[in-house]
């Protein structure tokens, strides 16, 4: 394989990794903000007003949906559209999507059934094809219970005394799903990169073939012109 | 060029404060309101008599009471199903729901109240002006009295973890634990909304 062939196969594939990074990086714009609006519509639904007797007041949890909600978003949105296809971007965008789960657990009160938004967010930042970002975001979640089993056991662990390493415990599952995601992330980098070479290959006997045709083309007309 | 950059940067410079702070914030605001209790109760040591709840001589008796609206309570609705449905049986369960007169009709037809009705073994009487919460001297929703068949007081407070968090917990355990042994008292803070505690008309505050 000459060196050429092999640049310009590298060339292919980073082309095609930047079409598809920024394409889903488009893609978690919208998740975000649906995201976000389910969560100020699911807020307002399960619980609009906290009430006093007969007075009522907008709920801490309408607040936190709406204020709380676009402070997360904010950042991943404008990095997706003034920085495209980035690596930050990526990484910022899995921080966000898993701040988005916690946020979401915590609208609907620790339900078992949130929690699978974690593990549906984790198959659609594999889209990125980006093993790295998958540990971005099981670091925040693995920081997010390591924290709140410290400072806040009970929101998290039903309990308020609970073990050191009961963290190790909930992010065990996502690392059990990170395997195969990474894994699916490696071979689907691979096949990019297969591909990219057999289009470079295709290209570069093309090349060759043009310039094979040309050549006999010129021979051809030169024994016109002496015949 | 040079100065779109700098608009970019600052914006995303801008963007990260913002995100940073608002998970900060947020966690905050979020812990201190769930894990704030309500305000406890001044329960009286033996059964109201002037309550118009009736108590079954000799039976076990839990009371809860809630406010219709308070979206927290629907774990304490669920808690109290756990209770019931590990406690014995003989233990008689009233659900006291809150409605001020002045409000339409149907006002406290919520799901809070569907739930309630949908308990095994429970009894759910609608609480005007939150006269029986004054008698049993309860201010916040979900809070839950265990009395024992003598009509002495076993346990008070509230039966979640958090507000509005289901999962096992001290409150809930507790209950189970006296009326299955028969022995012990108990006390756990109660998450919830205010339930008002305007004098009815004729009580005295």
């Amino acid at each position: 394989m000459s060196e050429i062939t092999t640049a310009r196969a590298k060339e292919i594939e980073n082309e095609q990794m930047y079409t598809r990074h920024v394409r889903i990086d488009r893609m978690f714009i919208v998740l975000l903000v649906v995201q976000y609006i389910a969560g100020i519509i699911g807020a307002l639904v399960v619980s609009p007003y906290a009430w006093q007797g007969k007075e009522r007041v907008l709920h801490m949890h309408v607040w936190v949906a709406i204020l709380g909600g676009a402070g997360i978003i904010i950042l991943p949105i404008l990095m997706a559209i003034v920085r495209p296809g980035s690596l930050m971007t990526r990484h910022v965008i899995a921080a966000s999507q898993m701040l988005s789960s916690a946020m979401l657990i915590h609208l609907t009160g620790g339900r078992i059934e949130t929690h699978f938004h974690v593990f549906g967010s984790l198959a659609f930042l594999a889209f990125y094809l980006d093993w790295p970002v998958i540990i971005t975001a099981t670091v925040v979640v693995a920081a997010d219970h390591f924290l709140r089993g410290i400072y806040w056991p009970e929101s998290v662990y039903g309990v308020s005394n609970p073990e050191w390493w009961r963290f190790l415990e909930h992010a065990g599952w996502v690392v059990f799903e990170d395997i195969f995601l990474i894994l699916s992330c490696v071979i689907g980098r691979r096949e990019i990169a297969a591909s990219a070479m057999r289009q470079a290959e295709v290209e570069t006997l093309t090349e060759q073939e043009q310039l094979k045709s040309a050549a006999l083309e010129m021979a051809l007309a030169e024994m016109q012109a002496t015949a | 060029m040079k100065t779109r950059r700098w608009i970019i940067t600052g914006a995303l410079v801008f963007a990260s404060t913002v995100w940073a702070g608002t998970v900060v914030a947020a966690y905050q605001a979020i812990r201190r309101f769930e894990s704030t209790p309500g305000t406890a109760a001044i329960a009286p040591k033996t059964w109201p008599a002037r309550s118009r709840v009736q108590r079954a001589g000799g039976a076990w008796t839990l009371v809860m009471l809630v406010h219709p609206h308070c979206s927290c309570s629907r774990a304490s609705i669920k808690e109290l199903e756990a209770i019931i449905d590990k406690a014995p049986r003989s233990v008689r369960t009233h659900v006291l729901v809150y409605r001020p007169t002045d409000f339409p009709a149907g006002w406290e037809k919520t799901d809070v109240y569907t739930a309630a009705t949908r308990l095994r073994r429970t009894s759910v009487l609608i609480d005007e002006n939150g006269r029986e919460a004054k008698l049993f001297g309860g201010f916040t929703s979900g809070q839950t009295f265990l009395y024992d068949g003598d009509g002495r007081l076993r346990f008070e407070g509230g039966i979640t973890l958090l507000r509005g968090h289901e999962g096992l917990n001290s409150g809930r355990a507790d209950v189970i634990r006296i009326a299955s042994t028969r022995d012990g008292k108990g006390a756990h803070p109660v998450f919830g909304c205010a339930i008002s505690t305007e004098p009815a008309r004729g009580e005295k505050r």
